[in-house]
């Protein structure tokens, strides 16, 4: 029961989230559904997106103006709410995107086994 | 439900069919497909909901305050009992903090109704090292130079009180005027409403039977008729022309009704001080116009009577000049006030630690939910601020109340400016202010340590916790609430005494059914000292005819009264007088001394024999024989007020009388008494008080007093027609209001204080039944037990007593004005206060003591297992 001290874990979690969405949509235009789906597809079934943070963070994100969002029609006839990535959200998504790199490149760095060491 | 709502929901919906349409598409049943894809989605109402949450953005901390809000109400609503008492002490507590301020605010803070008042400063230029202290003014001469050289100050204005009568329209009364340059009102900025203020010439002498009427006298008097405006009215005996008259609330100085020109007259051997004000020009500091002051008064030719003094020059704010006298004791009044409010802080803040100890359930239940620490720290603030705030909004009403309290017991005519105590938006604000501060003051510690337990420990020690965490803090809260009691009683105690020493002043005379009145005679009717002493004369023999009269005589200046002549004199046989040495010097009738009890030590009285024309006389009290002719009788001796005496200067004492209480000082004066039948000079008689000892059994002879006056001139009115003890309360007025509500306040404190540890030893008790209960079933008495209970609120009381004592000796100096013959640290009201505090405290430890005493051991063990 005991959360962890601090704000980390889920700030950590939301950034990576909106960096995921926002990647996800470069492909086109979909909808909530077709997100989770897409992300759980693409990371070989590790990441299952939570709905209670899905849908929350593509309702932070339009309303930061990096998505945008109109009702559709799904493939079956489903009445859907499509997202899109506007100009300012693929901005975004570079530059969270090179903050990532470095930050994957940086915890790489560290956890990688130093060679003197090995030698 | 909202548009965006419905929107979520729809999207939800979607999401959901898409999700089964999938699972189906991969063969499996409708009913799986929907069973697997709602498992799959988890709640969906939570979802919609933070998907709202997260929609809103920033409007989100006051859906949050919104919520917590209504869950606070929620809450306290759970809990009448509480509630009522926390919001009960609240009232009272910031009420009586907003009728303070509401006083103070009026009174210090409110800028004066004047045109940019800030401006407005007095100059002065007296002696500060006088014996008494002077109010601030300048000399007529200095005035003068300064009024014409002054480059600081835009310009200076001189004005001075005085009393008037009014006679012709309606009864004669007294009223309170101010003589006043002409420029006077424009330097405050406040122009007549009507007609016009006084012109340059006006402001002469001579050329000054002019008068400007107050808004109110001119309604109460004159009907509010515009046609006031030149005609005549007649104040002292003087006709006046009325030009002007002031708008509604202009009564500056000090409720004046009736302003006439300054019209200075110089006189060659007396000088004449009087309060100047002048508006500061713009980007000049009061300390640049202070040095020119000083320049300008060094500048002036030095008058050598005026050599052993050394006036200092001041430049002050005119609403200080107002406000001096009541400043310290308005300021302690609010520092006591506030020691209340902190005292209802600990107490709810105690009330707050026990319902978090019976909520310890609620809250570590919500914890397990998921609710930050953070969340429940502040879910618990706002339920505070909540109670602080419905607290305050009932505090307006209690400060409604106490406002007029206030000002009813106030003393009449004693504190400046009290017209201008109103409620008003400052006193709103003032309450809103005090009640978050106040609402965060007693909810942030309970809320800390509320939201800070981890809830495997809460949910699983269930109700067997003994002593719990809180059990400390709630021991410091009520230590420092027994400490701050003990504090404001200590100041009560000290005022109390005062004024028990003050009454019961041996004050050389019998005050007791002696009436006295005093009466003003105006010049233009009793120019000169015969026409005085035969309206003297007349009325003495009138009263003496009331049935029932007794004793009746006469006083210039009367003790306890406002004013006194006093001065220096001179010894037959070039005895110097003993230095610093001077005395009051009333002129009286014959039978004076009888009719107000002052006893004839040595010789005799006053007789109508001892008139103009025969030997001069004069009665000496015990002080002057005894300082002046130690060793022989002091009848028979020579002296003079004239210097140099010449031979038939010379007055002879006759008689001794004992010294007596002259004024708010309260100490004894050295007094020679005059006859009025010999005084010269109408300035010593043309004020007089006379006093009546009515007869054993006679009922009230006031009529028949104010009847007498009017038979002997009707144009005269009676003043302060009352008794010696009304005049003596009327003395001692200020320090008698401050105790008041010293005391006042002490007492909710120690009511509260001992609410609080009444409070905190119950639940000590309750806490405690299954260790009492154990303690008894292995052999305690009830009255080991009572005792047990008892130590603890001793050993509590006595720690809050111990600081409340240092706070004291270091904090009562404040009062060291008010006070009369006693020290601030005066150990006997300390040992008896404490004593007070002690005995409430004991007995508010009582009740849950015996409540302890009386649990019995089976019981509790059986309930608790």
């Amino acid at each position: 029961m005991n959360e962890p001290r601090g704000l980390s874990r889920i700030e950590l979690l939301q950034g990576t989230l909106d960096l995921i969405i926002l990647q996800t949509l470069r492909w086109g235009p979909r909808h909530g559904y077709g997100i989770a789906q897409m992300i759980r597809a693409s990371s070989a079934d590790v990441l299952r997106v939570d709905t209670g943070s899905l849908y929350p963070a593509l309702h932070r994100l339009e309303r930061q103006g990096w998505i945008a969002a109109e009702w559709g029609t799904s493939e079956n006839k489903q009445r859907v709410r499509v997202y899109t990535l506007t100009a300012k959200g693929r901005k975004q998504l570079e530059r969270e995107r090179s903050q990532w790199e470095q930050l994957s490149r940086a915890i790489g760095a560290i956890l990688a086994p130093s060679p003197e060491v090995e030698s | 439900m909202s548009e965006r709502d419905k929107e979520i929901q729809e999207e939800i919906a979607a999401h959901l069919e898409l999700s089964i349409a999938d699972k189906m598409a991969r063969g499996a049943s409708r009913d799986d497909a929907e069973r697997a894809a709602r498992a799959e989605f988890g709640n969906v109402t939570h979802v919609a909901e933070v998907t709202r949450e997260a929609q809103r953005g920033s409007g989100l901390w006051l859906e949050r305050l919104a919520q917590d809000l209504r869950y606070g109400w929620r809450a306290l609503r759970r809990t009448p009992a509480f509630t009522a008492v926390a919001v009960a002490t609240l009232a009272l507590a910031i009420g009586a903090n907003s009728a303070v301020f509401t006083v103070v605010n009026g009174v210090l803070l409110t800028p004066l109704p004047f045109r940019d008042a800030g401006r407005l400063y007095a100059a002065s230029y007296l002696p500060t090292d006088l014996p008494f202290e002077l109010p601030p003014g300048l000399d007529d001469r200095l005035y003068l130079e300064y009024r014409g050289h002054v480059s600081r100050f835009e310009q200076v204005a001189g004005y001075q009180r005085q009393a008037l009568t009014l006679s012709g329209a309606g009864d004669a009364t007294r009223l309170a005027g101010a003589r006043a340059s002409a420029n006077f009102f424009e330097v405050l900025g406040v122009q007549p409403a009507l007609g016009r203020a006084f012109t340059p010439q006006e402001d002469q002498a001579g050329n000054d039977q002019v008068v400007i009427l107050s808004d109110r006298l001119w309604r109460t008097r004159f009907n509010g008729d515009r046609g006031v405006l030149g005609t005549t009215i007649t104040l002292d005996g003087i006709l006046r022309t009325v030009v002007g008259v002031m708008p509604p609330g202009f009564t500056f100085p000090a409720a004046s009704e009736a302003w006439t020109p300054l019209a200075l007259r110089l006189d060659a051997g007396n000088s004449f001080i009087f309060p100047v004000v002048g508006r500061l020009r713009a980007n000049v500091t009061p300390d640049q116009a202070k040095s020119e002051l000083e320049a300008i008064a060094r500048a002036m030719p030095q008058d050598p009577r005026a050599s052993g003094f050394h006036p200092t020059a001041s430049i002050i704010p005119l609403k200080d000049t107002l406000t001096t006298h009541v400043r310290t004791s308005l300021l302690v009044l609010a520092g006591a006030v506030a020691f209340v409010l902190l005292i209802a802080c600990a107490n709810v803040a105690n009330l707050l630690l026990i319902r978090a100890a019976t909520r310890r359930h609620e809250m570590a239940v919500r914890v397990a939910l998921g609710a930050s620490r953070g969340r429940i720290a502040r879910q618990l603030l706002t339920e505070s601020v909540l109670i602080a705030l419905i607290g305050g909004a009932l505090g307006m009403l209690v400060a409604f109340v106490g406002v007029r309290g206030l000002l009813a017991m106030a003393p009449a005519g004693r504190i400046p400016r009290i017209d201008e105590v109103h409620m008003n938006g400052w006193v709103l604000l003032f309450t809103l202010a005090v009640s978050v501060i106040t609402g965060i003051l007693f909810g942030v510690v309970p809320a800390k340590s509320g939201a800070g337990r981890q809830p495997q420990e809460a949910l699983g020690q269930g109700t067997r916790l003994v002593g719990g965490p809180h059990h400390r803090l709630r021991s410091v809260f009520v230590t420092g609430e027994i400490a701050l009691a003990l504090i404001l009683l200590t100041g009560a105690g000290l005022m109390i005494k005062s004024f028990l020493l003050m009454r019961s002043l041996d004050t050389g005379y019998d005050a007791s059914r002696v009436i006295t009145m005093a009466v003003d005679l105006p010049p233009i009717a009793y120019p000169d000292a015969a026409r005085l002493q035969a309206f003297h004369t007349a009325l003495l023999e009138r009263l003496a005819r009331i049935p029932g009269a007794g004793r009746v005589g006469a006083v210039s200046y009367r003790p306890m009264g406002d004013m006194g002549i006093m001065g220096d004199f001179w010894v037959e046989g070039a005895t110097p007088l003993p230095h610093g040495f001077s005395v009051d010097k009333p002129t009286v009738s014959p039978g004076y001394f009888a009719a107000l009890g002052i006893r004839m030590v040595a010789g005799r009285d006053f007789t109508t024999a001892d008139r103009a024309g025969s030997p001069g006389v004069v009665v000496v009290s015990e002080t002057v024989a005894r300082r002046l002719w130690p060793n022989e009788s002091a009848v028979g001796k020579r002296i003079s007020m004239v210097e140099p005496p010449g031979p038939n200067d010379w007055l002879t004492v006759i008689g001794v009388v004992n010294d007596v209480v002259q004024d708010a000082g309260l100490t004894r004066h050295s007094t020679i008494y005059l006859p009025y039948l010999q005084t010269t000079s109408p300035f010593f008689i043309n004020h007089m008080t006379f006093v009546v000892r009515p007869a054993t059994g006679a009922g009230n002879v006031a009529p028949a007093i104010r009847a007498s006056l009017r038979e002997v001139d009707p144009a005269v009115p009676a003043q302060a027609l009352q008794t010696m003890d009304q005049s003596m309360m009327d003395t001692i007025a200020e320090p008698v209001f401050q105790m008041r509500l010293l005391a006042t306040f002490a007492f909710l404190a120690l009511l509260l204080a001992a609410i609080g540890t009444y409070g905190v030893l119950a639940y000590d008790v309750t806490e405690r039944t299954r260790e009492i209960g154990l303690r008894m079933a292995l052999g305690a008495t009830p009255g080991n037990v009572l005792g047990m209970v008892l130590r603890r609120t001793a050993a509590l009381a006595l720690l809050g007593a111990a600081l409340g004592v240092a706070g004291s000796l270091t904090l009562t100096s404040v009062l060291t004005k008010s006070l009369f013959e006693v020290k601030p640290t005066d150990p006997v009201t300390l040992v008896a206060v404490t004593i007070v505090l002690m005995l409430a405290a004991l007995l508010a430890g009582y009740l849950p003591a015996q409540r302890a005493a009386g649990v019995r051991a089976l019981t509790t063990l059986l309930l608790h297992e």
